[in-house]
């Protein structure tokens, strides 16, 4: 799967980008068991709406990069359109659980689950787009 | 007395550089979506009518047509001069503008009401009631 991205490793040690998206991905997959031990752990299912936060936060920021070029005034407030509904987006992740524990759906303790595979889980895509977000060389053609 | 507060500038102390935009955005973003969510926690916690009016909610849903009426008005178009008028020109661009301000002020009175009227007084009245009923109580058992 990994070579079907245009990604140039270095050859010299440093830190590649094939080396980072390793880290960044088995970072998601900590996150992402966790998330399914937690599940199962307490036998409720309602933490699994969160899911339907993480498929969606990326999705403002990368429509708002293909949609405008960097250099115009109107791209500029796209883009922030984007970050807004980004952020949006996490806080509704982080403040679900908490909903549903107050509502006494799930317990305080799956709760405090949750939030901490929403910090990894959102940790790891921020540093996806940090690492990747400005490559050029980054194309999703290969698809 | 008059020029003491000249001294005071806040908006040159913190060098934001070209991130401010982005840190407004995210700023935005965390307290309009906070407010949303703890309104959706007192209606979850709260469900009934007689504990939380479900009328009050129409505060909410003014204050976010008042922002996206507000951010849907860049600077330039209302100082006239971007590069194209928009539908409304100038004038209609400032009372668009003015509309949307009023909006926002007119929902965050009409919380602070709410707040006063709907809860504040509502407490004070069942704690006259209570003081009353135990006063009551307390005669009832020195004349038995």
């Amino acid at each position: 799967m990994y070579h079907s991205f245009l990604i140039h490793s270095s050859a010299d040690g440093h830190l590649g980008c094939f080396h980072v998206l390793a880290i960044i991905n088995n970072l998601g997959n900590l996150a992402f068991s966790l998330f399914v031990l937690l599940c199962f752990l307490h036998v409720q299912y309602w933490p699994l709406f969160v899911l339907f936060f993480y498929i969606l936060s990326p999705i403002p920021y990368c429509i708002a990069r293909r949609l405008v070029d960097d250099t115009d005034a109107m791209s500029n407030a796209c883009k922030e359109l984007a970050i807004f509904l980004t952020t949006g987006i996490v806080v509704s992740a982080f403040g679900l659980p908490i909903v549903f524990a107050r509502a006494h759906l799930i317990e305080w303790g799956a709760c405090a689950l949750v939030l901490t595979g929403n910090t990894v889980i959102f940790a790891t895509i921020l540093g996806f787009f940090l690492v990747f977000g400005s490559n050029d060389d980054f194309s999703w053609q290969q698809w | 007395m008059s020029g003491f507060l000249e001294g005071l500038r806040c908006s040159e102390c913190i060098d934001w550089g070209e991130k401010r935009n982005t840190i407004a955005s995210i700023a935005a973003g965390v307290l309009f979506f906070t407010g949303w969510w703890i309104i959706i926690d007192a209606a979850v916690i709260y469900p009934r009518m007689d504990e939380f009016n479900h009328s009050y909610h129409a505060c909410g849903v003014i204050a976010t047509i008042a922002f996206l009426m507000i951010n849907a008005v860049s600077n330039g178009q209302v100082r006239g001069d971007s590069y194209s008028e928009g539908c409304l020109g100038q004038t209609g661009a400032r009372i668009w503008l003015f509309i949307g301000f009023m909006l926002a002020f007119g929902s965050l009175i009409a919380s602070m009401w709410i707040l006063f009227g709907g809860y504040v007084a509502k407490v004070v009245f069942f704690r006259i009631k209570f003081s009353l009923y135990n006063k009551m109580v307390l005669w009832q058992s020195f004349l038995s």
